[in-house]
């Protein structure tokens, strides 16, 4: 779990806040609530998720529940290949 | 008639009909017009002189349509600014348009700290939670957002007198080049086309709107002032990034109507679940900010087969809108964005003001009651689109014998390649229509001896698969040769301006640095 949890912040850190420490990221800060990400960054996320985790992320699965923060991506992608 | 009687009007009509829902919270119309009646009072107070820029940052949509109104009541111009800022994008606007107050979301401090002092004009700060204690060595007063709402009426402030005539709004637009411009409308600007969009559409007070464009770009605000004009209701739902949650708020709240640009539908059509939902109650679709490709249309009417749907057309020196294709028309003019609204004249023009002939390519200009007074401070810009013919959009596109209208390119896309001018729009519809297609931009790089050639960017659906020859050669169904793409260039993703318009100019730099 903490591996997971450290390499997905990696990504977001360098992807989408691109290592600046300008905005803080808590493992539980919505994604959503701080506009971290974009529409068009989830896409990228998923991608990203698919490809790290070996993981097929369905339609119905781009919900804030399962992607919203660093601890909520972690806990999906631990479900998805336990 | 101003804006701010839509507010009052329908508040006297039935002040506890739902005007807002946002998350958990509802608002109604009494309370939206308690919040700008107060708001208008406490400007008042600042002692700010009529016309004065009332700057609104929020992603609060309460804030933001209580703000509205009480500018407007306090006799204000409402300048709504982008929450996809920087201090300096921010700075700018502040101090271009000398906005005297600015009302803002907690969430913007950084960058109003870093924006104001580089924005003098700016003395009076109101933010959503101000503290205990308010930064008094700064050369502005911080205020609270609650104390602003409820200030109580006090009859030696008489609100200011204010006619159709004078400036409501001013709406930055995000150009691809360039700073942003300021579009100044006055309130018979704004009221003409929120009556004209409001008949066509048929909007009426049982109307509930899933708005998820943000109301400081002319789309959304036209969403906004349309739907309080007949006394419907917002669902505000403005960050786009999990469309399911959308889709699901739009069933849980029986919405009726859904308004997007083509990002959107993209977005719902390809990573959602949409196809799982079913909506009985959504009468109508609205699409605009770009057009929208046939085979988008086709996929759309295909999951909302009992949905009428709008495509339209505009600018934000239009107020919004300027065009509309009837939804009886989808199927027959694939690819048209109609013919002008209610009230507005189109005509398409060759260089020297004359109307082409149809089928040949021109620029549209618009006349009506709905086009802006000119932009703000910006005297040659005004002149170089507001000419004796109406106003020049920059849009090159062709009618056909019946009237309607279809897009070619902005003027400054044309591609110049060997004796031909060739308009992108045409080459991405094509590209679009692909199955492995998710989008693609089409645009000119140089070349020696063509002066330029056809570069297509190309990003594919997930999990689809697709070589360049295979492109070329569905072009090649479609198109003449000459309008085949010398290159196809795979991309993960287009980059875009935040109201959606691909940057054209990054993607070709991008491609010559290779």
């Amino acid at each position: 779990m903490q591996e997971n949890i450290d390499t997905i912040r990696a990504f977001i850190v360098s992807n989408f806040l691109f290592d600046t420490t300008e905005t803080p990221l808590e493992n539980d800060t919505s994604f959503l609530e701080q506009g971290i990400i974009d529409s068009t960054g989830v896409l990228e996320l998923v991608e990203w998720l698919e490809e790290t985790f070996s993981i097929k992320v369905a339609d119905e699965e781009l919900i804030p529940e399962n992607l919203d923060s660093v601890h909520l991506l972690a806990q999906f992608v631990g479900r998805k290949t336990s | 008639m101003l804006l701010t009687d839509y507010l009052t009007t329908a508040t006297e009509r039935d002040h506890a009909k739902t005007l807002l829902i946002h998350g958990d919270r509802q608002f109604t119309y009494g309370d939206v017009n308690r919040a700008a009646q107060g708001i208008a009072t406490g400007l008042l107070g600042f002692g700010l002189e009529p016309g004065f820029r009332g700057a609104l940052l929020t992603d609060d949509p309460f804030c933001y349509i209580a703000s509205y109104f009480g500018i407007q009541l306090a006799g204000g111009v409402v300048v709504g600014l982008n929450t996809q800022t920087s201090a300096a994008g921010l700075a700018y606007v502040l101090d271009d348009c000398r906005a005297s107050v600015l009302i803002a979301a907690n969430k913007f401090a950084r960058y109003i700290q870093a924006a104001l002092p580089q924005a003098p004009s700016v003395q009076q700060l109101v933010l959503a939670d101000a503290g205990e204690d308010p930064q008094d060595e700064q050369p502005w007063c911080t205020h609270s957002f609650a104390d602003l709402c409820t200030c109580p009426p006090s009859a030696a402030q008489m609100l200011p007198y204010r006619s159709a005539c004078d400036f409501a709004q001013i709406i930055y637009t995000s150009g691809t080049t360039g700073k942003p411009k300021g579009v100044v409308l006055r309130h018979a600007n704004l009221i003409a086309n929120t009556t004209s969009i409001v008949s066509y559409l048929g909007l009426q007070s049982s109307d509930r709107v899933m708005a998820v464009l943000p109301f400081f770009y002319s789309y959304g605000n036209s969403i906004l002032l349309t739907h309080v004009a007949v006394g419907g209701s917002l669902v505000v739902n403005q960050s786009f990034l999990y469309p399911n949650t959308i889709l699901q708020q739009m069933l849980d709240h029986e919405v009726t109507g859904f308004s997007g640009v083509p990002s959107t539908y993209a977005l719902l059509l390809n990573r959602s679940s949409i196809a799982s939902f079913s909506f009985p109650k959504l009468r109508y679709l609205t699409q605009a900010g770009a057009a929208m490709s046939p085979e988008l249309a086709r996929r759309l009417k295909g999951i909302f087969p009992a949905s009428a749907i709008y495509i339209m057309y505009g600018q934000t020196e239009a107020c919004a809108r300027l065009a509309y294709l009837p939804p009886e028309e989808l199927e027959r003019k694939p690819g048209s964005i109609g013919k002008g609204i209610p009230g507005v004249e189109l005509q398409v023009l060759d260089k020297d003001g004359k109307p082409v002939l149809p089928g040949e390519i021109g620029e549209i200009v618009a006349r009506g009651e709905n086009i802006m007074a000119g932009y703000w401070n910006r005297v040659e810009e005004t002149r170089e689109v507001l000419r004796p013919e109406g106003l020049w959009t920059g849009d090159l596109a062709t009618c056909d014998e019946e009237g309607f209208l279809y897009i070619v390119s902005r003027k400054s896309d044309l591609i110049k390649s060997g004796s031909h001018r060739i308009g992108p729009k045409e080459i991405e519809d094509v590209l679009a229509e692909h199955a492995a297609v998710h989008e693609a931009a089409v645009f000119g790089v140089p070349d020696e001896i063509l002066d330029e050639r056809i570069c297509a960017c190309v990003v594919l659906r997930p999990e689809c698969a697709c070589s360049e020859k295979e492109l070329k050669l569905h072009c090649k169904k479609y198109l003449p040769q000459y309008k085949i793409p010398h290159e196809v260039v795979f991309v993960a993703d287009l980059p875009k301006t935040t109201s959606g318009k691909i940057r054209k100019n990054e993607l070709r730099a991008t491609l010559l640095h290779r």
